[in-house]
């Protein structure tokens, strides 16, 4: 009984442990942000000893964070929104008919070839190519480039969760007269609301924390995205830390939220809906 | 699928019900989205592998230069200690997540009280983009106003400056990789274990086997899949690591730091040698492909193995 005892004690003590670590340095990150220049420099402390709200007016007013904040919300709501039509058609395709040469299968791998390429094997070509077509530090060249890549993700997810509505529900309205395309947006997408908002959130996530792409092909505050912003104010000669923690606590907190949302479905979407 | 329409009364003029079934044919359904991958990644890829055999002065493609840049790189010493560098980041940092992982899962696998909580508090740290976890971390590591040096110091073991010193900095830059990406490996291997069949475990238990007999003989092996899709996805996207290096130490101090593609984006967009910078690119790429190949060659001989 005892040794059980122990057991328990030290599985509480582990992940308090691991609590503690995961969690700390965002308290950090978040003190330092509320301190004054002279208390983050005076030793440590785990809480801010005279509060201010200084660093985020800075980051706002020197910093050109709103232009980042909204040059982020832009791309990421429109590429994404386009990622979602693009990627849901074809999912259903892939997950309705049986095409030919077995390429639903062949498709698929496509989509997952192209989500795990990494960033800096395209980033190059990419930026060579927006060059020649003035699209460098645009929104709307960052907008094509993640609303593309950002398909095959949605291809993928939708396709999993398409598969797991009935084929009769569909098929019913059909025989009531809706064409095939009436079915899927009256019938069946409805059905998949849950599936497509959990596949919007990861696909907001993603495109959201993305930096090398935006690093690379977008240069000024009217182009750059909140991770190129927060990355700007390191490249300083002089670290400023204030604005620093505070650029990364606002950088954080809308993904965080997100993320605390759709945990449910984390799983699903980490391994393309292998494990469920 | 013709016979859809067929049950659909006729509506309208032909023309109409031409298009309707040009709307549902799942090759249209499909143009889109194979359109826009073709440009944003088909076409870039072998764009990309082109401009790896192309010569580029200042920053201007000046033609073909057959294998010169794979002959530079090769040559190229810092481009080995990149590689090397790398692959130790690589293998040191997926092998402790996945031990991490793994250990923290069976220990909240069974307690699913306090799972929810726990779940969302250790899963934050690989939500947030990983600029911003190299800002956290350049807050904990910084030697004037950080948290390590201190915590170091009380601990009796002096002020590591750990991005300052190379041996440290590395260490100190897997050791956050690990602190991002441990989770993932967590939650995957949770939701692993949470769907296991529970039969064969339990049978083994009444029959009196120990918790690491349980592990090792019948645990494991079921979770197998699960691990595997887990740690090759962990490896995939540990070989791309940028961000974060980029944040913390730029490559430095001297080369401590220094991946396959800080180096290459230095290559490509500090010294605008694009063609170089796709060769080392390709290169990686190459290498990881043979790599993985090896890999599953080998877990297949090792399945049928235990199979049989």
């Amino acid at each position: 009984m005892s040794r059980e005892r122990a057991l328990a004690v030290a599985r509480v003590a582990v992940l308090g442990v691991a609590i503690v670590v995961a969690l700390f340095p965002f308290w950090w990150m978040l003190v330092t942000s509320l301190k004054q220049p002279v208390d983050i420099f005076r030793g440590v402390s785990l809480v801010p000893q005279h509060p201010t709200g200084d660093n985020y007016s800075r980051l706002f007013g020197d910093y050109h964070m709103g232009s980042f904040l909204v040059n982020s919300l832009i791309v990421v709501t429109v590429s994404v929104a386009v990622s979602l039509v693009l990627g849901t058609l074809a999912a259903y395709a892939l997950a309705r008919f049986r095409l030919r040469f077995g390429l639903n299968q062949s498709a698929l791998v496509a989509a997952l070839l192209v989500r795990t390429l990494p960033p800096i094997l395209l980033v190059i070509p990419l930026y060579l190519t927006l060059t020649k077509y003035g699209l460098l530090n645009t929104r709307l060249g960052l907008i094509v480039i993640y609303g593309g890549l950002n398909t095959s993700f949605v291809i993928w997810m939708m396709q999993s969760f398409l598969e797991e509505i009935p084929k009769d529900i569909e098929e019913a309205a059909m025989v009531d007269g809706d064409s095939r395309l009436r079915a899927l947006f009256r019938v069946v997408l409805p059905l998949a609301a849950p599936g497509i908002a959990a596949t919007a959130i990861f696909s907001v996530i993603t495109t959201y924390n993305d930096f090398l792409l935006a690093l690379t092909l977008t240069s000024t505050p009217a182009a750059q995205t909140v991770p190129v912003g927060v990355s700007t104010l390191i490249g300083k000669i002089q670290i400023e830390w204030g604005p620093m923690a505070a650029a990364g606590v606002v950088g954080a907190l809308p993904i965080m939220i997100f993320a605390i949302i759709v945990q449910r479905h984390f799983v699903r979407g980490l391994t393309f809906g292998a494990v469920k | 699928m013709g016979t859809s329409s067929v049950a659909v009364p006729a509506r309208g003029r032909r023309g109409s019900e031409l298009w309707a079934r040009l709307l549902a044919s799942p090759w249209l359904l499909l143009a889109p989205a194979a359109i826009a991958l073709a440009a944003v990644a088909a076409y870039p890829l072998i764009y990309g592998v082109r401009a790896s055999f192309h010569a580029y002065r200042y920053g201007r493609d000046v033609g073909s230069a057959g294998l010169e840049n794979y002959r530079a790189i090769f040559e190229d010493h810092t481009f080995w200690t990149a590689l090397g560098t790398t692959a130790k980041y690589v293998a040191l940092a997926v092998s402790i997540e996945t031990l991490l992982g793994l250990g923290l899962a069976l220990l909240v696998a069974s307690q699913l009280r306090f799972s929810r909580f726990i779940r969302v508090s250790l899963v934050l740290p690989m939500t947030v983009a990983p600029v911003v976890v190299g800002v956290i971390w350049r807050l904990m590591y910084a030697s004037d106003i950080g948290v390590v040096n201190p915590l170091f110091s009380a601990l009796g073991l002096g002020k590591p400056n750990v991005l300052a010193n190379p041996g440290s900095a590395f260490l100190g830059v897997v050791a956050v990789d690990v602190w991002e990406w441990t989770p993932l490996l967590f939650l995957i291997i949770l939701a692993g274990l949470q769907s296991l069949p529970q039969e064969p475990i339990e049978a083994a238990r009444v029959d009196g086997a120990g918790p690491v007999r349980v592990f090792f003989d019948h645990t494991l092996p079921l979770l197998r899949p699960v691990l595997m899709v887990a740690v090759v996805l962990r490896l995939i996207d540990a070989v791309g690591t940028f961000d974060q290096i980029f944040v913390l130490t730029k490559g430095g101090p001297g080369t401590a730091t220094q991946l396959i593609s800080t180096y290459s984006y230095n290559t490509a967009f500090q010294f605008t040698q694009y063609g170089r910078g796709m060769a080392m690119v390709v290169s990686l790429l190459v290498l990881v492909l043979l790599l993985t190949i090896v890999a599953i060659k080998l877990m297949r001989n090792a399945a049928a193995r235990t199979s049989s």
